[in-house]
């Protein structure tokens, strides 16, 4: 009998030793170089928003890519924010590889280097800021509240004492909960104070728009981002604009603070790009081709 | 046949009282088939109609949207590759483990009991949404990064091991103390009994209900698509669906194709355990 338990504790010592050792060990000492030592970047999006990002279907996965198995090619991806992590990986000289986590695992930081950046027109706030940093803005947007046609509602004081949806672990969360530290934009950015309202968060704002579209009646409208809206709208979806933009987003690459190597190289690089692609239109002409009008000039 | 006896020459022999009745359950039999599938079409009918969209009679019915159906279908049905790829991994890890587990559950040494019931107890008292997260958040802090994948099929491996832990336990009880004492009656070691006396005979009681879990497997494997890097039909049907606004046609797709593949693995199931009870007396 004694010998068995010690048999059983020798095994579990044993895998937890195992299991210490599990992480490889790397040569280069900053992201950038071993970037470009493996030949690509990962970035991470989240396909579930046309036009900034979604799928391909009809994109074939070429035979000679460098990517990971479980990552996608830019053939299989397409949109705004794939464009720009394209214009990214070509300034590099390395191929594009798209990782497709859920949103609240980009934004929860902590990425244990499953992938390089996050180029998801993610708004630059306070609460983020803590554990991601942020390149410049590569565009920005406007959040606005969309409500059912038929709702009657005509302003933001219609609101008081209803229901409204918003993605969850979004901007728009923070902004409907009144939580202005978290969303930390500058005073100019916030056009407009929340109205009291109860919060619906579902798993994206699309499932917002779905849900209204589909005849529930569980709230009146959703906060998110005056281009989705008028994509929903394109769709035929019942729904209309409340007024003006709420608040004004910006929108930038992050990067995992906790990443093991150093991303402040690659970061530097990332701004220099963006500042270029900025002054030379090229960031415009991207944003025509996908949003169909420029949304890259900074409105504060 | 014999020849009647008693007309003295040889006619065709009346049917006896058996064969008559053999023949008459065999129509019932036949009749009972027949009528259940012409049931079941009329069902799959209604469900077809029911999603057509059209307007009879004052019944609604509901809307789908054919052309993003058509558009999708494929690019959503290339996911049930790696749907059965994670189902498949998952239960041979899950078989091992069960099988550990109700082994350790049979054990007689303290730590090796408790090590099973511990692991049945934690796993079965946690949804596996959650342990799928937690696989994939919670290991890469001990340096261990899996893929989602990897981590997929461990959360999965480890659930469906412990509620198929129960399968094996009641497959190894089945087998009689009596072919026990028999072994070691005869000079075999527990070793010996269990390798060549309980485990066959167990694993026979088992793998229908194995088959079964796998089943289940496919269905729950959608849950894997929640970290996002597994792109199997769930992932697939959702990612397209929100992206252009048809969530309903997309989740639609996707339960049919689950439908059709355990209808086709429920087949192959039924001949497995036909198979199986040919040597049951």
């Amino acid at each position: 009998m004694k010998k068995l338990y010690s048999v059983l504790v020798i095994a579990i010592l044993a895998s937890l030793v195992l299991a210490a050792c599990g992480a490889g060990g790397a040569k280069a000492t900053n992201l950038l170089d071993a970037i470009k030592q493996r030949g690509y970047i990962l970035v991470s999006t989240d396909p579930n928003y046309e036009p900034q990002s979604f799928l391909n279907t009809e994109g074939k996965r070429p035979s000679d890519t460098k990517c990971p198995a479980d990552a996608l090619t830019t053939a299989e991806m397409q949109g705004f924010d794939v464009d720009v992590a394209k214009a990214v990986g070509d300034d590099l000289g390395v191929e594009t590889c798209f990782a497709t986590p859920s949103w609240d695992a980009i934004t929860a930081g902590n990425w244990a280097d499953k992938w390089d950046i996050s180029v998801g027109s993610m708004t630059i706030t306070t609460a983020r800021q803590q554990i991601l940093d942020f390149s410049i803005p590569y565009y920005y947007t406007p959040a606005v509240v969309a409500v059912r046609a038929d709702s009657g509602i005509t302003d933001l004081a219609g609101l008081e004492g209803q229901s409204l949806c918003a993605g969850s672990a979004t901007t728009y969360e923070q902004w409907l909960n009144h939580d202005m530290t978290g969303l930390g934009l500058p005073e100019a950015s916030i056009y407009a104070q929340a109205p009291n309202v109860t919060v619906v968060p579902l798993e994206t704002d699309q499932e917002c728009a779905q849900a209204i579209a589909s005849g529930r009646n569980d709230f009146v409208g959703y906060v998110t981002s005056a281009t989705v809206v008028d994509a929903n709208i394109a769709a035929g979806f019942p729904v209309v604009k409340l007024g003006t933009p709420v608040y004004s987003e910006n929108l930038a690459v992050a990067f995992d603070k906790k990443s093991s190597l150093p991303s402040d190289t690659l970061r530097a690089e990332v701004d220099k790009l963006f500042t270029a692609m900025h002054s030379d239109g090229r960031l415009a002409e991207l944003s025509n081709k996908w949003f169909s009008s420029d949304l890259t000039q900074d409105p504060s | 046949m014999q020849s009647d006896s008693t007309s003295g020459h040889v006619v065709k022999p009346a049917p006896s009282q058996a064969e008559l009745l053999y023949e008459a359950q065999q129509r019932q039999t036949r009749n009972f088939r027949t009528n259940v599938g012409l049931s079941w079409g009329i069902l799959l009918l209604i469900l077809v109609y029911l999603f057509s969209g059209q307007n009879f009679l004052g019944i609604k019915t509901i809307h789908l949207d054919f052309e993003f159906i058509r558009n999708n279908m494929f690019f959503i049905a290339g996911g049930l590759g790696q749907t059965l790829l994670v189902s498949v991994l998952s239960i041979i890890l899950a078989t091992i483990l069960a099988l550990l587990a109700a082994l350790g559950r049979l054990s007689t040494i303290p730590p090796i009991y408790a090590l099973s019931t511990f692991y049945v107890s934690l796993i079965r008292g946690t949804p596996l949404y959650l342990q799928i997260f937690f696989f994939f958040l919670a290991l890469p802090q001990l340096g261990i990064i899996l893929t989602g994948l990897m981590a997929g099929v461990l959360a999965l491996g480890l659930n469906y091991g412990a509620y198929m832990s129960e399968i094996f336990r009641a497959g190894l009880a089945s087998v009689g103390k009596g072919q026990r004492e028999a072994a070691i009656a005869i000079g075999m070691n527990p070793w010996q009994t269990m390798k060549r006396i309980v485990l066959p005979q167990a694993l026979r009681f088992a793998l229908p209900p194995t088959g079964n879990e796998f089943i289940a497997m496919t269905k729950d494997s959608a849950l894997v698509s929640a970290t996002g890097f597994v792109h199997e039909v769930m992932w697939r049907a959702t990612r397209v669906g929100r992206a252009q606004f048809h969530n309903l046609e997309a989740l639609i797709m996707a339960a049919l194709f689950y439908w059709v593949m355990t209808l086709i693995l429920s087949y192959v199931q039924g001949i497995i355990e036909t198979r199986l009870s040919k040597g049951d007396r």
